[in-house]
């Protein structure tokens, strides 16, 4: 009561949220240093660029996550339909004959359809978001590797790649496009009532159906949501690669999850923003680009992925317990 | 209704062939012998000794490992990391093997290593209550990248003779399915008649009354996490075992695998109730899945399909029998 | 009598939890073989003192004696150890194990490996049935598959099985049947003619005079008196629970009822609300009593729309209406401010400014963006007029006091400017003075053409604040008074449906 009185209005309001991401900032400039010091390649313009072509599915599909877990939900089945979306749009293409554009068209109506499902049964049916999402996680992945029986997909015409590949302004088109949607959903969450809700949600989800907010309707936009943007997701993965596989995005929920909570989104819910997001998708990135740098192989830098899950969610639930200790 | 099978019945043995009929287990049994029936009728070759060997030898290391799966979902956790862990745990009975040491290290090391990196996703549950999906979805990473960077995925040949421990048949049968019978018979007598077991149970189905019959929750789930990494180790060495060249990786989607298992034999994912032999005849269910789809001209690749439906179906059928039950109050 | 020493005895216990005083120097025994029934109000103090009792809470002052001796219970194991069991109205069970398993968890026969001896629990637990009359409980059945009574039973065989002296019943007829309550007072006599003493917890009179050798009563956390349960008649045991002296003033008022706003004709939802009918004004408030479990914040929720009407019908202006959300509600100009403000009507953890603004969210926005100057100026005006004493509108609603909280709730819902508001027990557990203002802008609002509709468990705020009163029970409103003829007698006599004082009305 009294550090509220003394420190009033907006100095007080926000020091929590903004306190989380000042650190995660200062992780991110002594990581770069460090990372630049080990390699000379690391901190050059052509290598951040590419970083930044690299990160953008998982930035992509990390924004309605952020939404989710404030909401107090999980999506384990991101990465499932990437890689569901991904094999559709090959298979629109090229075995019915769609126009290409119709085949993108019809794939991120596929991945929207696939987060409803999920939406749908969380909140008609009362299925918890972990155990939907891990069963779809399964399934549609397994819809994945059935409909594409393993084989990929390729020989897609050149303007294809534009958006994968290309540039625009001297800055790989991709990340326009993550761009765009990190400023809409910062938008959204921060100002708009839709955003308000989640929050409400997230912190009482009985207090805010009292309210008269539509609950489950936010709910099941959400997940459709998450849906679609793992969809825009796939369609700029297959632009990139130039292929389609069905185990496309394979583990990918692991990378979208360990973001958002390494943006201070707590995984029980009720607090997070976009921007703590942004954060943790380019520190990940920017780590695993770093350790490979140095010598770390492949695949090896994930365990670094799952260290700062782990710690980043042992530190900010001892700082929420500080924190609720002051109080 | 698996609660229930958990007592043996007292009632006459009509009510009580009824009972077990009417069990997750006795739909899973009949499930079992419908499929092979009908799968067999339709092409012989599914039923050859051969194809029965490959079954049950190749898959009774997901049953084992689905036994300590359930125990963790009874308390109401879950462990996404298994599949990294039997192959992080497969690679390390590998190497001991080819570098020269006693066998039987190679055998009952890697189960000790289980328990203890178990020990630390269960610490972490447990003590420190991180939710499981998160710290084993860490755990994930951290053995999967562990595995590849270590070992940059290089095959491990030339295993010793006399190591292969599964492909054994004492009396006819191979090793890995008398593992899966006996363990499976030992979890669930353990389950139903130690103290310990019972508390699994209670510390899933109701966390505030468990606090009040006097049963330590942390703890709990801490040994729960312990057993289910000795049952993930004696997996991973039934696995390394069944194999002539082990390729130190992660076996794609094991954890699915094993977690279906246990879910479709009745574990609710809820927490609080299921038995490990109905895990044990789902994990043989959905190996015979698999293998049918081959002989009746349907592609392998829709096993995925097939198991995520299953695991929806299941956890659709328990929630409207909780509701049903909630509605007779 | 009195030679008898007490199994329980509890001596000048003292109870405080951060800013309330549960209990007051409280004093109670309870001896071999009788039934000893605690008597009070909501937030008399009774769940606090039981708890005290089974060792959940530990108290700040006073004694505990079991069989003379003082003891110290650290936990509800070490309670249980000295034979003393509770039986809560939440039934503490594990509805996926069976029924013998949830008598014995935690201390189930063992064989002589150690192993847990099935046969032996389903044996002793067919036993205890037996020995309670209970022919028709297979201890295989799981507990999830039996109806409210049955898990009752189970509760009070789980107790047996501990060897229980003493057992706790608090509100155990609560949620029963008739035939279950019938079957519950066989049980609890044959469990005294064996030496148990039994604390039995009960809103209805009818059941302490038919059941009880004792009773004491509690009053705001304090010991009002202890008697022999054939001394006393029930106007004097409604006093001494009610017999509150009316220490505030309430605000001065004269109803000037206009048109019915809101009609409910027979609205009903399963197992809470039977059949409820009212009528409400505009300018009027009516206040609604009943006992908890009578189905009051039910019928409210059922006007709101958290769960909507499975049959009846509800008019606003006349017209019927459907409501199936809070949102529909609102939309009618419905507002509703819960009983359980923590859970129902705040977001703790979030600021008065957003709190004060969610039911109007939308007015307040422009194309979905919340216009947070509009937003501001309506947490300011509010602050202002309902003086809520807080460091600005930026501070977060879990750290004011009850009564600033419940402004903000109270400001949340006139925000949406209703034109019916409904208000559950709108001053419970807060000060004096933040009550006497809560009451102060109820009858504003009453003065400037608002229905409301009060529900509370005080009679004199009820008596107070009211212009008519309903009351309820068991799920059906069964008495109306008009300010002029209501008395607390009446309504509490209304409330616990004692047939001796409806006869006398």
């Amino acid at each position: 009561m009294a550090s509220a009185v003394a420190a009033p209005g907006h100095q007080d309001r926000y020091a929590g949220l903004k306190r989380h991401e000042v650190i995660l900032l200062f992780v991110l400039i002594a990581a770069v240093a460090v990372l630049a010091f080990r390699s000379e390649q690391f901190l050059t313009t052509g290598n951040l660029l590419n970083q930044g072509r690299l990160l953008v599915e998982v930035g992509l599909m990390a924004l309605p996550m952020t939404f989710i877990i404030i909401t107090g939900g999980i999506d384990l089945s991101v990465g499932s339909i990437m890689g569901l979306c991904a094999i559709l749009l090959g298979v629109f293409w090229q075995k019915l004959g769609l126009p290409l554009g119709a085949a993108i068209a019809l794939a991120l109506v596929v991945g929207a359809l696939a987060g409803f499902v999920n939406g749908w049964f969380i909140t008609r049916v009362g299925v918890p978001p972990l155990i939907m999402t891990l069963a779809t996680l399964a399934l549609y992945r397994g819809l994945a590797e059935g409909i594409s029986q393993a084989r990929s997909v390729r020989g897609y015409p050149d303007w294809f790649f534009g958006l994968g590949q290309g540039e625009l302004w001297g800055v790989p088109t991709q990340l326009w496009l993550l761009l765009f949607f990190f400023v809409i959903s910062a938008i959204v969450l921060t100002y708009t009532t839709f955003g308000r809700s989640l929050y409400a949600i997230g912190n009482n989800e009985v207090a805010a159906r009292f309210s008269g907010i539509p609950v489950d309707g936010i709910k099941i936009a959400i997940y459709t949501m998450s849906g679609l943007m793992a969809g825009l997701a796939a369609w700029v993965f297959v632009s990139r690669v130039s292929t389609t596989r069905s185990d496309m995005g394979t583990g990918l929920e692991l990378d979208v999850i360990t973001a958002v909570v390494l943006g201070g989104t707590s995984i029980f819910g009720g607090t997070g923003t976009i921007l703590g997001t942004a954060l943790g998708v380019v520190l990940i990135q920017l780590l695993k680009n770093g350790l490979a740098l140095s010598g770390v192989k492949g695949d090896g830098t994930i365990v670094v992925i799952g260290v700062i899950l782990i710690l980043s969610i042992l530190v900010s639930d001892l700082l929420r317990r500080q924190r609720g200790a002051e109080h | 209704m698996a609660a229930t099978m958990a007592l043996p019945a007292r009632a006459s043995a009509g009510s009580r062939l009824r009972r077990f009929l009417f069990s997750q287990e006795g739909i899973l049994l009949i499930a079992i012998i419908v499929l092979f029936v009908a799968v067999g009728a339709y092409n012989q070759r599914f039923l050859s000794a051969n194809n029965l060997s490959t079954i049950f030898l190749g898959n009774a290391y997901i049953a084992v490992a689905a036994i300590g799966m359930s125990m963790v979902i009874v308390s109401g956790n879950i462990d996404v990391s298994v599949g990294s862990l039997i192959g992080v745990l497969a690679t390390i009975s590998g190497t001991i093997a080819v570098s020269g040491w006693p066998l039987w290290l190679a055998w009952t090391l890697p189960i000790l290593a289980g328990m203890a990196i178990s020990a630390v996703s269960g610490w972490l549950i447990a003590y420190l209550r991180v939710p499981s999906i998160v710290v084993t979805l860490g755990m994930l990473s951290i053995l999967k990248g562990g595995l590849i960077s270590v070992t940059a995925g290089a095959w491990i040949n030339n295993l010793p003779q006399g190591y292969h421990l599964a492909q054994l048949r004492p009396l006819g049968v191979p090793m890995a399915v008398w593992f899966m019978i006996v363990l499976t018979a030992l979890a669930a007598f353990w389950m139903r008649y130690s103290g310990f077991g019972r508390s699994i149970y209670a510390v899933g189905g109701n966390a505030e009354a468990a606090r009040l019959a006097g049963i330590d929750r942390a703890r709990t789930v801490f040994i729960v996490f312990v057993i289910h990494g000795f049952f993930a180790g004696i997996a991973a060495v039934l696995f390394a075992t069944q194999l002539s060249v082990i390729q130190s990786t992660v076996p794609p989607n094991l954890e699915l695998t094993v977690i279906t298992a246990s879910v479709v034999g009745g574990v609710s994912i809820l927490g609080g109730t299921g038995t490990v032999i109905g895990s044990t005849l789902a994990a043989i269910l959905i190996a015979a899945i698999g293998s049918s789809l081959v002989f009746i001209n349907v592609s392998p690749y829709w096993l995925r399909a097939v198991q995520g439906l299953l695991i929806l179906l299941t956890v659709l059928a328990d929630l409207a029998r909780r509701r049903k039950r909630a509605r007779h109050r | 009598m009195t030679s008898v020493p007490p199994l329980l005895r509890l001596d000048g216990i003292v109870k405080s939890f951060p800013g309330v005083r549960a209990l007051r120097g409280v004093s109670f025994d309870v001896r071999p073989g009788e039934v000893h029934a605690l008597l009070g109000e909501n937030g008399a103090g009774k769940s606090t003192l039981i708890k005290v009792m089974s060792g959940v809470h530990r108290p700040d002052e006073g004694r505990v004696e079991v069989d003379g001796r003082p003891v110290d219970f650290g936990s509800p194991q070490e309670a249980q150890a000295a034979g003393i069991a509770a039986i809560y109205q939440e039934l503490l069970l594990f509805p996926e194990l069976s029924v013998a398993e949830n008598v014995f968890m935690g201390h189930a026969p063992r064989l002589s490996w150690g192993g847990i001896d099935w046969d032996q629990t389903r044996a002793r637990t067919a036993e205890i049935l037996q020995s309670l009359d209970i022919h028709d409980l297979d201890p295989d059945t799981p507990v999830g598959a039996l109806s409210v009574g049955n898990r009752q039973r189970v509760e009070i065989a789980k107790a047996l099985s501990m060897n229980a002296r003493v057992l706790i019943m608090d509100e155990p007829t609560a949620a029963l049947t008739e035939a279950d309550v019938e079957r519950l007072f066989g049980i609890v006599r044959r469990l005294r003619e064996r030496g148990v003493g039994i604390i039995y917890i009960s809103h209805r009179l009818v059941e302490i005079f038919d059941l009880a050798d004792r009773v004491t009563v509690l009053r705001d956390g304090e010991y009002v008196g202890t008697h022999e349960v054939r001394d006393v008649t029930e106007p004097q045991l409604i006093s001494m629970m009610v017999g509150r002296t009316i220490d505030q003033l309430y605000p001065h008022r004269t109803a000037n009822p206009g048109k019915v706003v809101l009609e409910a004709k027979s609205v009903a939802y399963p197992g809470t609300v039977e059949e409820a009918s009212l009528t409400l004004r505009a300018g009027e408030i009516v206040g609604l009593a009943g006992l908890v479990g009578s189905g009051r914040s039910e019928l409210a929720q059922i006007l709101f729309g958290v769960t909507p009407a499975s049959a009846g019908q509800i008019l606003v202006d006349g017209q019927p209406v459907t409501i199936r959300s809070p949102a529909d509600a609102k939309r009618l100009g419905i507002a509703y401010v819960p009983e359980d403000r923590g859970t129902q009507g705040l977001i703790r953890p979030m600021r008065i400014r957003h709190n004060v603004s969610l039911a109007v969210l939308k007015e307040l926005a422009r194309f979905f963006f919340i216009d947070r100057g509009r937003e501001q100026e309506l947490a300011r005006r509010d602050i202002e007029r309902f003086k809520i004493r807080a460091s600005s509108m930026d501070q977060v609603v879990g750290k004011l006091s009850g009564g600033n909280q419940q402004k903000v709730v109270l400001a949340k819902w006139l925000a949406t400017r209703p034109r019916i508001l409904i208000l559950d027990e709108p001053t419970r557990g807060i000060d004096v003075g933040a009550k006497a203002e809560i009451h102060k802008i109820m009858s504003e609002l009453a003065a400037q053409g608002m229905a409301v509709l009060m529900i509370s468990s005080e009679l004199p705020e009820v008596l107070g604040m009211s212009d008519r009163v309903l009351v309820m029970r068991e799920g059906r409103i069964v008495a109306g008074f008009d300010r002029a003829e209501a008395t607390q007698e009446r309504i509490a006599a209304a409330m616990m449906r004692s047939a001796q004082q409806e006869r006398a009305a």
